[in-house]
């Protein structure tokens, strides 16, 4: 029942290394790797540095919206919804971040730079409410994140490659988004 | 009916049959391994009679949902199937969707598609590889595997400013032109992987204990593979020379692209595969980058549209979509998109009445494909060997799922 069909023998590209030699070879491969420096990140006692252009949180510019309701008619994830506001004739888009998924697709369309992409990913709620924000909330909200951002509160690291080690994380200083547009 | 404990799994005596003891077992009640799905392995001593696998537990609806939804807002739902292989998973719906609205993506953005499909591919097989090492308890492999792919992770995020879910690919083009940095980030992500794979040889691919895990397990002719569709790595492991990417999509015909085509059809073929199209996927991203055009990287049809406001994004290398993209109307009709994912072959069937929504969209993805191999390839194996074709097969559950 247990027959192998495969003859050990065979395997074109598979080479046959010496026994002994592999497995001395296996552990020296990994002890080296011993000697080099951990690849990862110390979080949360620093904070990764985004790169440019990176999608975290979105921020709203209440001042810029025309108030076309474009954002909330692409957002995949029903995160952006219409508001009236009380002495806006217009209606005004509110944001719940818990359900956006950052796609930055609302930021794609809005017509005017009423929206734009934060550095800022990690963010922590009270609670759930808190995170549904009407479209004045949203916008105050986003005035603090870009205080965040200009003056983030743990030191920041940011990734870069190296052909030797991989990931290497350096001191970074705070980068703003350029959430004015 | 007598309880069997074992660690980690619950079974049940089911008598005898044919004068063999017969148990039922759960592996992993809920999570094995690579997602949520469950194996009921039918076990006569030690040896494997038959293995059911239990399937369903991510299902998400995706293809009703996406009944529902704008053309464009189906982008972000289907990449949720397979998160870490998002671009592979996506094009070819936006593809398929292209041909319904008579689009044709300018060549720059062709080869952008090309590139971040392959920078998704070699994540996906080192998230692959990573799970298939601790499947045989090497954490090792698991442990380096995860931390190189965040070398991957971090050239897509340069280049579409997300880590993972980058709808990046849509209709008539792609979201952001490459930026400056890429290139010389690529230089040193293939030189560092290179020197990696070399080292993966010694630590996993030609260490004995793996070999004698590996070799010789489940072994799955060619005549098999295609009688059972199976798919992707696991279909060319088994000596099948064929691969969605030789349709030429995005710009894979102008890459003089070659599968990676294996012979043995065991478990340590389908790792030397995915190895081997590691290799092979940095060497296309190189291609693609010394042959990249110059131009625009969205079609001119949308960016005319563009709001005058915004327009000077693009010249920034950011898409900025005209308000009409939200409710685009295809023509009425029936197309085909497929692909090529880390996995094997994604097929889309795009049923439109020419509308705002699809009218169907039948999706049909690689690991849906691969589920039937854990029976197939493991009847007559011993319990040990499940894990180790479970691994080599690849397999993930939200994306069979859906
Ligand atoms: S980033 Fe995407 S999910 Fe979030 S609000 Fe914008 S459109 Fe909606
Ligand atoms: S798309 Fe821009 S301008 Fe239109 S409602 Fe949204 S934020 Fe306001």
């Amino acid at each position: 029942m247990l027959e192998r069909s495969v003859d050990r023998r065979r395997g074109g590209h598979r080479s046959r290394p010496n026994v002994v030699k592999a497995h001395l070879d296996a552990i020296a491969t990994a002890a080296k790797r011993l000697l080099e420096p951990p690849i990862t990140l110390p979080y949360p006692d620093y904070m990764e540095a985004r790169p440019p252009g990176y999608r975290g949180v979105i921020l709203f510019h209440y001042e810029k919206c025309i108030g076309c309701s474009l954002c909330a008619q692409i957002c995949p994830a029903r995160a952006i919804k219409m508001y009236r506001v009380p002495g806006d004739k217009r209606l005004r888009p509110g944001y719940n971040v818990g359900r956006c998924i950052f796609c930055g697709l609302c930021v794609d369309i809005c017509p005017v730079d009423a929206l734009s992409e934060s550095l800022v990913h990690d963010k922590v709620y009270e609670d759930v409410p808190s995170m549904d924000m009407d479209p004045v909330d949203w916008a105050l909200w986003s005035r603090r994140v870009m205080d965040e951002e200009r003056s983030p509160e743990k030191p920041l690291l940011r990734a870069r490659l190296d052909p030797e080690r991989g990931i290497v994380y350096e001191e970074a200083q705070p980068a703003s988004s350029g959430g004015e547009g | 009916m007598a309880l069997v404990q074992l660690p980690g799994m619950v079974g049940r005596e089911l008598g005898s049959s044919e004068g063999l003891r017969v148990v039922e077992l759960n592996i992993g009640a809920q999570h094995p391994a690579s997602g949520h799905m469950r194996l009921i392995v039918y076990l006569d001593g030690d040896v494997i009679v038959r293995v059911d696998p239990d399937i369903g537990y991510v299902h998400r609806t995706v293809e009703k949902l996406a009944e529902g939804r704008e053309y464009v807002r189906i982008i972000s739902l289907v990449e949720r199937m397979t998160i870490i292989d998002a671009c592979n998973v996506t094009l070819p719906y936006v593809e398929a969707v292209e041909r319904l609205l008579g689009v044709e993506p300018p060549p720059r953005a062709r080869y952008l598609r090309t590139i971040l499909c392959e920078v998704n591919r070699i994540a996906s097989h080192l998230y692959g590889l990573g799970i298939g090492g601790i499947f045989l308890n090497h954490s090792t492999m698991y442990m380096w595997a995860f931390g190189d792919r965040e070398v991957f992770i971090h050239l897509a995020s340069l280049l579409t400013g997300s880590r993972l879910t980058h709808t990046y690919p849509v209709f008539g083009g792609v979201r952001r032109d490459l930026p400056q940095v890429f290139r010389e980030e690529f230089e040193k992500a293939k030189r560092y992987m290179l020197r990696r794979l070399r080292e993966y040889d010694k630590v996993f691919f030609n260490n004995p204990v793996i070999r004698g895990r590996l070799e010789g397990v489940g072994v799955m002719t060619a005549k098999q593979a295609v009688a059972l569709g199976a798919t992707g790595p696991n279909l060319r492991a088994s000596g099948v020379r064929y691969d969605a990417r030789m349709t030429g999509y995005a710009a894979y015909g102008e890459l003089d692209f070659e599968p990676v085509v294996g012979s043995e059809g065991d478990a340590l073929e389908r790792v030397w595969v995915r190895l081997r199209e590691i290799e092979a996927s940095l060497e296309l991203i190189d291609r693609a980058l010394r042959g990249l055009p110059e131009g625009p990287f969205m079609a001119e049809k949308f960016t005319k549209t563009v709001p005058p406001a915004v327009r000077h994004w693009l010249g920034k290398g950011r898409l900025k979509l005209p308000g009409s993209y939200v409710r685009l109307k295809t023509r009425p009709g029936e197309v085909l998109g497929r692909g090529e994912m880390g996995r094997g072959e994604i097929t889309y069937y795009l049923v439109s009445d020419g509308g705002m929504k699809p009218y169907r969209l039948r999706i049909v993805t690689p690991s849906a494909r691969n589920v039937v191999l854990f029976d197939a390839l493991a009847r007559g194996h011993t319990l040990m060997d499940l894990p180790a074709i479970y691994g080599s097969i690849d397999y993930f559950p939200p994306e069979a799922d859906r």
